[in-house]
């Protein structure tokens, strides 16, 4: 495999124009809006994704808290970073609607998938690691799940996801640490590969 | 990637890379179009909006108050009512005459 590219998270391209962007917003100005809903669109999608398992759940939950992230953009803080703030409404809209959620509809693991298996040389068989991933990442404890995904994937420090998640940094590093000793192992052989 | 049992403070750009494949749902332009179309029947909540929420909340605060203010008024005026004339005439003075005032009534007399 080659050489991963460096991710491009929000977090670190986050602009400097979010405050006016969200004032221009908050005054009725719906391309500013747009600006900012294309911006985070994919993360707040892999976001509730990570929580909810479901794509199309997962795109319902995004929608909503970004809906809701409109209508209360009057009480967003301008002096800190936008992306944490929405964030935690996405992570919310997702918890919410996964409680609500009568049938999980992720199907359980099969744990003989995460000690390896075939080498996804092909895309089937990328399409099936990323469904492994996926059933992987859906036997964690939803809190640990986001850590992983917030950090490795999105590029948010601890101290941001410790915001989003209203919990301490510490708990964050954990549950980040365990997360991803979890999911190494699932990966065990494209590491070699590559 | 990294020594599973590693802790560290950096991104994991392998694991992070496959997790975001993973979670890649795509077709990000019609998850925005839809979120743009519903976002056209949400009113943001502008100033004039904030200052509606709080006019009616100030309104129903005042009416409240005005209420709660008017019963206790009512209830102290009814425990002691007004007194009648007769009341008036018959009751002792409030201040009854000092003593200087009488003695020099009755040497004056003299």
């Amino acid at each position: 495999m080659a050489d991963p590219q460096p991710p491009q998270p929000v977090a670190r391209i986050a602009q400097q124009d979010e405050p006016d962007l969200v004032a221009r917003a908050v005054a009725g100005e719906r391309a500013a809006f747009g600006i900012l809903v294309e911006r985070y669109a994919g993360v707040a999608r892999r976001v509730a994704r990570a929580v909810l398992g479901n794509a199309e759940d997962a795109d319902d939950a995004a929608q909503d808290a970004m809906l809701s992230a409109l209508v209360k953009l009057d009480q967003y803080d301008a002096r800190r970073p936008f992306g944490p703030w929405l964030l935690r409404i996405v992570a919310n809209a997702a918890t919410d609607r996964r409680r609500r959620r009568s049938v999980r509809r992720v199907e359980p693991l099969d744990v003989g998938l995460t000690a390896g298996g075939p080498r996804p040389d092909t895309t089937a068989e990328r399409r099936a690691l990323n469904q492994r991933l996926r059933e992987a990442l859906a036997e964690l404890p939803e809190r640990r799940r986001l850590a992983v995904v917030l950090f490795d994937v999105e590029g948010y420090s601890h101290g941001e996801i410790a915001a989003i998640l209203g919990i301490p940094e510490g708990t964050v590093r954990s549950e980040v640490f365990h997360a991803r000793r979890r999911l190494r192992v699932l990966l065990a052989d494209w590491k070699e590969e590559a | 990637m990294k020594d599973p049992l590693s802790f560290d403070h950096r991104p994991d750009l392998v694991l992070g890379k496959a997790l975001r494949e993973a979670l890649d749902p795509g077709d990000a332009p019609v998850f925005i179009a839809r979120v743009l179309a519903h976002a056209e029947h949400v009113r943001v909540a502008s100033w004039d909006v904030v200052l509606a929420r709080w006019a009616r909340t100030g309104v129903a605060a005042a009416l409240v108050v005005a209420l709660a203010a008017g019963y206790f008024v009512g209830r102290a005026t009814a425990a002691s009512p007004r007194p009648t004339v007769s009341d008036v005439l018959i009751a002792p003075p409030a201040h009854p005459a000092e003593v200087e005032v009488v003695l020099a009534s009755v040497i004056g007399n003299n």
